[in-house]
């Protein structure tokens, strides 16, 4: 009844196992004297005794539910911190790096109808501004959001963070529980707490647990070079790598410099560069654009050196023309593919996650199903040792009876 | 299947179907109310930058569709001009042929001459037609006039093109080169036009049995050659003017295709949404109701003392 009581009263405590308290009959009383009876003695049962209260669960889904555990948070956050990226470029919007630049366009071949009006001089000006700002802030965006990952990562894994805070834990845990198992206890709390950390964990990257005879687990993280915990020691800070799976390993990969984000602003860097180098060949009087990179552009010349002929007449307009018909050209089309591929990159990473996420509930389900406390369960077992005590009661009720007969009626002697 | 069901294992998973049913009236709601399917790339990355690519063409067909306008109204106004000048040219035929016949004296063939120095001066002025404050027959020096009042006859533009754009890389001169018609006057003895008319008003000035004859046969003759050629350049300004007239049909037909194909592309069935919004919405009010039921019971609710 105590082991259902405790099971009830933890139904929705996280990583709790259910327990179930292992029953065994007590060692029988020999009785030699009826062994002309049986041939060998008689044994008379003397009751039942608790061998140990056991928790019930699966190892095995234990490993499976962390290996899954880290491909989902690693899915996730790439989902996550990919989609911030994508909401930076704004696409398909009119406040979009795509509509300027075709705004820029217009505005040049504004200037061939016109090419003596101040007013288009001013609207291209305007415009390569407002294209060279948004390149600028776009670049800063990416710049900010990479940063804030890495951050990220330093507040988790740096000394002091989650790593080794909860790596501190499991050592104190496994000291406990080797102490506890050393004077025969079953220590099933500490154990439950000690899985319920592995599993926090494996969110943050790849865990490997190996049991040891004294009870301890020795945890390795994210392939670091040496194991984050062994018995009572805490090795961190280690070295992770793209590779180490879970959040951390999957915000190492987005900042690498062959990670995702270095190479949006390298796509970026092209549009810009692109940009920059055919408007600067047509327009040969001075460069309209200074810097070649996103960070860098800007329009380096003022309305009245903006130039529309090539023989510097007020009327011609071929350089106009010229650099109007540049529309969907390397820049414009190095920018829609660089938008498709963020779309396609956060759309891989979010049905990757989805993916991840059924075969984790499945996985999760399964656990539960082995260790998860069943209400219906309880009861019924409650409901079962209820009576088994009502009959162990009734047999005492019994011999009271039979030994008041004995004593009350039987004859009476001397009266 | 699971060999045991808890109420744990019931209610993630009625919880996960609650989110997985809000999150699809959530997407649907914004399809609706945005009334585009596609609202960031990563919904259909290629159909994105198809977005954009066409977003980009059909602004670009706009202003091509704007250059376009702007090259019709530039060449009716140089059509203008120079049917002002053909006009000009028809009344000093009719004068010449009148002065030629021999029965006007000295002094009616000097008016004469006086009105076609004038006619002349009027030539350079439909000359001088400007367009959006630019000269249209200048060539590419349209802050300047092409021709100064008064005696001087010297063209003062130069001979250079001035094209639209009526597509992505195709472009169109709509300037036209007046300047090989009207000529430089007499400084340049070009024999063309403004050569001629001076000519012809010097002849008339004169009055001389040999200048006489000359407005008969020479000064016609060049009249007629010049008028031939002006109404050559004429003849080619108008089909330019046809030029981009087809090209701004055709301009608005591609914008047309173009904006259905971006509709095609971008916006949502606005029906078909509506009716997975309302069937979300039930599947959605279902599952709440589902785990307002189920959640609740248990054996603990049948047990009675």
């Amino acid at each position: 009844m105590d082991v259902t009581a405790n099971n009830i009263a933890n139904s929705n405590t996280e990583g709790y196992s259910r327990e179930t308290a292992v029953l065994q009959p007590t060692a029988p009383i020999e009785i030699p004297a009826l062994s002309a009876l049986t041939g060998e003695g008689a044994r008379l049962g003397t009751g039942v005794t608790i061998e140990t209260i056991s928790r019930i669960r699966n190892a095995y889904l234990d490993s499976q539910y962390r290996t899954q555990n880290s491909a989902l948070s690693s899915a996730s956050t790439q989902a996550e911190e990919l989609a911030q990226a994508q909401s930076a470029f704004n696409e398909p919007s009119s406040a979009g790096l795509a509509t300027q630049l075709s705004a820029f366009w217009s505005a040049w071949t504004s200037l061939s109808d016109a090419p003596t009006s101040e007013a288009a001089k001013e609207g291209v000006v305007a415009a390569g501004n407002q294209l060279a700002s948004t390149l600028n802030q776009l670049s800063g965006q990416l710049q900010a959001i990479s940063k804030q990952a890495t951050e990220q990562y330093e507040a988790r894994a740096g000394a002091g963070g989650e790593v080794e805070s909860d790596a501190k834990q499991i050592a104190q845990l496994n000291g406990q529980i080797r102490l506890a198992e050393e004077s025969g206890q079953q220590p099933n709390e500490m154990l439950d707490r000690r899985d319920l950390l592995l599993d926090k964990l494996s969110g943050l990257a790849q865990v490997t647990v190996a049991k040891q005879a004294d009870g301890t687990d020795t945890v390795t993280f994210g392939g670091a070079a040496k194991p984050l915990v062994e018995g009572t020691t805490v090795n961190w800070p280690q070295a992770l790598s793209t590779a180490s799976g879970g959040q951390l390993g999957a915000l190492l990969t987005l900042t690498s410099p062959t990670g995702a984000f270095a190479s949006y602003q390298e796509a970026l860097n092209t549009v810009a560069s692109a940009l920059a180098t055919s408007v600067n060949a047509l327009h040969t009087s001075t460069p309209f654009f200074s810097g070649k990179t996103a960070a860098t552009i800007a329009v380096a010349v003022t309305p009245a050196q903006v130039q529309t002929s090539s023989t510097g007449t007020p009327g011609g307009n071929d350089v106009a023309l010229a650099i109007a018909a540049l529309r969907g050209g390397a820049a414009d089309q190095s920018y829609s593919a660089l938008v498709e591929r963020v779309g396609s990159d956060v759309k891989s990473a979010r049905d990757e996650q989805t993916n991840l996420q059924t075969t984790l509930t499945a996985i999760n389900s399964q656990r539960q199903s082995v260790s998860g406390v069943s209400l219906d369960e309880e009861m019924t077992n409650m409901i079962a040792f209820q009576r088994g005590y009502q009959a162990s009661a009734r047999t005492l009720t019994a011999m009271d009876d039979m030994l008041e007969t004995l004593i009350e009626h039987t004859g009476k002697v001397g009266l | 299947m699971y060999g045991r069901i808890t109420p744990e294992m019931v209610s993630a998973s009625t919880l996960n179907d609650i989110n997985a049913a809000l999150s699809s009236l959530d997407r649907s709601s914004a399809e609706l109310s945005s009334g585009k399917k596609i609202l960031e790339p990563s919904d259909d990355p290629y159909g994105a930058s198809r977005v954009i690519d066409l977003n980009s063409q059909i602004e670009g067909l706009n202003s091509y569709g704007g250059a376009v306008q702007d090259g019709i109204a530039w060449t009716q106004a140089a059509s203008g001009a120079m049917s002002n000048i053909g006009e000009v040219v028809q009344r000093v035929r009719e004068l010449l042929v009148e002065a030629s016949n021999g029965t006007f004296n000295e002094g009616d063939l000097h008016n004469i001459g006086v009105e076609v120095t004038q006619l002349t001066e009027a030539v350079k002025q439909a000359a001088n037609t400007q367009y959006a404050g630019q000269y249209v027959f200048s060539g590419t020096l349209t802050t300047t006039a092409p021709y100064k009042a008064g005696a001087e006859d010297a063209f003062q533009g130069n001979t250079e093109g001035i094209a639209r754009s009526i597509g992505p890389n195709a472009t169109v001169e709509v300037s036209s080169k007046l300047s090989e018609v009207l000529g430089s006057g007499t400084g340049a003895a070009d024999g063309k036009l403004l050569d001629t008319l001076r000519t012809i008003a010097q002849h008339l000035g004169e009055a001389t049995p040999e200048s006489r004859a000359a407005l008969n046969t020479t000064d016609l003759k060049n009249l007629d050659n010049n008028m031939e050629s002006l109404i050559q350049l004429e003849a080619t300004n108008g089909s330019t003017t046809d030029q981009l007239k087809t090209a701004a049909t055709r301009i608005e037909t591609l914008e047309n295709a173009l904006t259905k194909a971006l509709s095609n592309t971008q916006d949502a069935n606005i029906a078909q949404v509506s009716i997975a919004y309302s069937s979300e919405q039930a599947a959605y009010s279902a599952a709440l109701r589902a785990g307002a039921n189920i959640i609740q019971e248990s054996l603990l609710n049948f047990l009675h003392e």
